[in-house]
């Protein structure tokens, strides 16, 4: 059933002699045909688990425990020649800079034909008219003029629809997109989310993790969501219940916190202090120091994520 | 376009500015007799911003808002047009005057890790503008940096240390503070809390409105971020390719916005609202180079409502409502 599974995931930076753990014993399944958003505050680990399942960690971080499985292949001791032929076929990335993936050096009809090429063994002719089908795909006007430019010469949003053609390409069952319309304008994020969603979940039944810190975002676009606090998922589950009825106290303090809609003038909800630095996570529930509701065994004991009965999971100790 | 939009003369009045920044190459192009290729970043912009309320300037990238913002504050000139600051042409003043609007109005920028001075001390930088205006002793000016950061949240120990150790939304109030120091009238902000997350942009924002409160201050918000606009601004313009497409009270635009562009830019926000999913097939195409804006109206080639003649006519501004214009053909007949 699950596209993309997350087994007790834990990463860990090496920083200042010693090993940080930036993701904590992170676990749940990507579903066929869903988007499933990440969200959180800058830090909380979010890109740490999409470079921990693409396995494109930096050099001074490790997987040191959990496990993560595409299908039936443990990504997480796969070999890297496994992965390389994993990594744009079955499993593409988007970045928040889309320039990431696009090298500067060659035409984008170059980059897009050779990815092309490379996973679904086409010859020339076949790449190239495929090519030209996925720029006008994603929107891109005058395609076969478009292949012959260079990254350069294409705007943010222009960039971020030749990633998505290029990630969508090989058909891939599992799309990691993180922040991917973070640097976009509103206008050119509605355009490329909706892409997102109508090529490859709804045309594909992919899934898609989607990473970002805007609740709208999720709102919107999102089936279920994961909400991360330093390195831990605190709430789990469809987006129109958490949304309706939040349970965690840092779910519902991240969603006052939002000026918007009818609220005009009023304070916003404040979270007092600020989010705890790698090498300074809070004993107990790390949320306790700024939680409105801690209770003295908050400070000692870490809540585990556990399921209630309407399906949504929560890990805090007001509702074991 | 009235002088009394709401009684009060308007402390700050942009009248008719524009700019136009030369393209480099077309300056080699110019020498040889051709004419200079310019990007017109702001656009014949006239609008009044009233004391003690806030004025949100929205639009996209490229929308020319960021500049609008410098040239209200004349960090930079305009290639034509007038700001009045108490009616008084800013780009006329000599240096006495000058100097009296640097110390009544001042910018909070985006990006605090930017903005301020790495080198530099927090309470350095909170006390040069005192400094330079050389106001009272300097155990005075040391007395009222404390103060300062008392006010926006922050401790005197925090005047020790460098902008590296503190937090994002911590250097913004340091931001903030350094621009509250001269006792302001008006404070332009330019995006305060895009790079910020939503639990610290709720810190900043309280503590603006705080201020504004406490020292009835005048803000010109400039911001990509329309929640912020609704939740904090009395009056919003949008801007679209260097002009302002539409300008009217927040509650009146957000309740029944007459632009097209505002239209298609209201619906492509997304609310956080799982029940209110729209449909974000609407807005079409990307927005075109201010270096070759479409003739006509500007937006044409990506407006749901075009007409025939949108491509030919330029659509004026023009009051439709009381307090609200509107740059469209669609309500050229109904205006006067
Ligand atoms: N290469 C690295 N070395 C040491 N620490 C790192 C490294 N990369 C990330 N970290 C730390 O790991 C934590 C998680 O970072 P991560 O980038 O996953 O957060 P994020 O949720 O994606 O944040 P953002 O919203 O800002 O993108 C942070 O505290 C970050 O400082
Ligand atoms: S476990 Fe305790 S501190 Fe943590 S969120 Fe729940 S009540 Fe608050
Ligand atoms: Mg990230």
């Amino acid at each position: 059933m699950s596209l993309l599974s997350l087994r007790h995931l834990t990463t860990e930076f090496y920083s200042g002699g010693r090993w940080l753990e930036a993701v904590s014993d992170v676990s749940f399944d990507l579903l066929p045909g869903e988007i499933l958003g990440l969200v959180g505050e800058s830090g909380c680990g979010k890109s740490t688990i999409a470079y921990s399942v693409m396995r494109l960690l930096a050099s001074n971080a490790r997987i040191s425990g959990g496990e993560v499985w595409l299908g039936d292949v443990n990504l997480t001791d796969a070999s890297e020649d496994a992965l390389q032929d994993l990594r744009g076929s079955r499993l593409s990335m988007i970045f928040q800079d889309p320039m990431t993936a696009l090298d500067s050096l060659f035409t984008v009809g170059h980059q897009v034909i050779e990815t092309l090429q490379e996973h679904l063994a086409l010859d020339p002719p076949a790449a190239r008219e495929r090519a030209l089908d996925l720029l006008r795909q994603v929107g891109i006007p005058a395609a076969e003029e478009r292949l012959k430019a260079y990254p350069y010469q294409f705007s943010g949003g222009m960039s971020q629809r030749i990633a998505l053609a290029i990630a969508i390409s090989c058909h891939p069952q599992v799309l990691i997109a993180d922040e991917p319309t973070t640097a976009l304008d509103v206008t050119i994020q509605a355009q490329i989310l909706h892409l997102i969603r109508r090529l490859l979940v709804e045309e594909q039944g992919a899934g898609v993790l989607l990473i970002t810190h805007d609740l709208g975002v999720v709102a919107q676009v999102c089936d279920r969501v994961a909400v991360m606090y330093a390195g831990k998922i605190v709430e789990f589950g469809a987006v129109d219940a958490i949304f309706r009825d939040p349970l965690h106290p840092y779910t519902q303090a991240l969603l006052n916190s939002l000026p918007s809609q009818g609220i005009q003038r009023g304070a916003l909800e404040n979270i007092r202090g600020r989010v705890p630095s790698l090498d300074d996570r809070p004993t107990g529930c790390r949320f306790h120091p700024r939680c409105p509701h801690a209770l003295a065994i908050c400070r000692e004991e870490a809540p585990p994520l556990l399921r209630r009965d309407g399906g949504q999971e929560v890990a805090c100790v007001l509702y074991d | 376009m009235s002088s009394t939009i709401n009684g009060a003369e308007p402390l700050l009045r942009a009248v008719g500015l524009s700019k136009h920044f030369p393209l480099e190459s077309s300056l080699l192009a110019t020498l040889r007799g051709a004419e200079a290729q310019t990007v017109k970043a702001v656009e014949a912009v006239s609008l009044d911003v009233t004391a003690g309320q806030t004025l949100a300037i929205v639009g996209e990238s490229g929308s020319g808002k960021s500049t609008l913002g410098r040239l209200l504050l004349r960090l930079m000139q305009p290639t034509t047009g007038q700001v009045l600051y108490q009616g008084n042409n800013i780009f006329r003043m000599n240096r006495r005057e000058l100097s009296a609007f640097r110390r009544q109005a001042q910018i909070i920028l985006q990006d605090p890790y930017a903005s301020l001075n790495p080198r530099m001390r927090v309470g350095r930088i909170i006390r040069e503008p005192l400094d330079i205006y050389r106001e009272g002793t300097v155990a005075e000016r040391n007395k009222r940096v404390d103060a300062l950061l008392e006010r926006v949240g922050l401790n005197s120990a925090h005047a020790r240390a460098y902008p590296s150790e503190l937090s994002g939304g911590q250097r913004q109030r340091v931001g903030i503070a350094a621009a509250l120091a001269l006792s302001p009238e008006i404070i332009i902000a330019d995006e305060p809390t895009s790079s910020l997350d939503v639990s610290v942009q709720a810190q900043t924002l309280n503590l603006l409105a705080e201020l504004q409160r406490d020292f009835n201050l005048t803000y010109v918000f400039i911001t990509h971020d329309l929640g912020v606009v609704q939740h904090f601004s009395d009056r919003v313009a949008v801007m679209y390719l260097g002009k302002i497409v539409e300008e009217a009270p927040t509650e009146t635009l957000f309740a029944a916005p007459q632009h097209p562009y505002t239209q298609v830019l209201f619906s492509a926000i997304p609310l956080p609202d799982p029940s209110r999913r729209v449909n974000w097939d609407l807005p079409k195409g990307e927005p075109p180079s201010p270096l070759d804006p479409p003739p006509g109206c500007h937006f044409h080639p990506r407006c749901p409502k075009v007409m025939s003649n949108c491509s030919t006519i330029a659509p004026r501004l023009e009051a439709t409502a009381p307090g609200q214009r509107v740059a469209c053909l669609l309500y050229a007949d109904g205006a006067n």
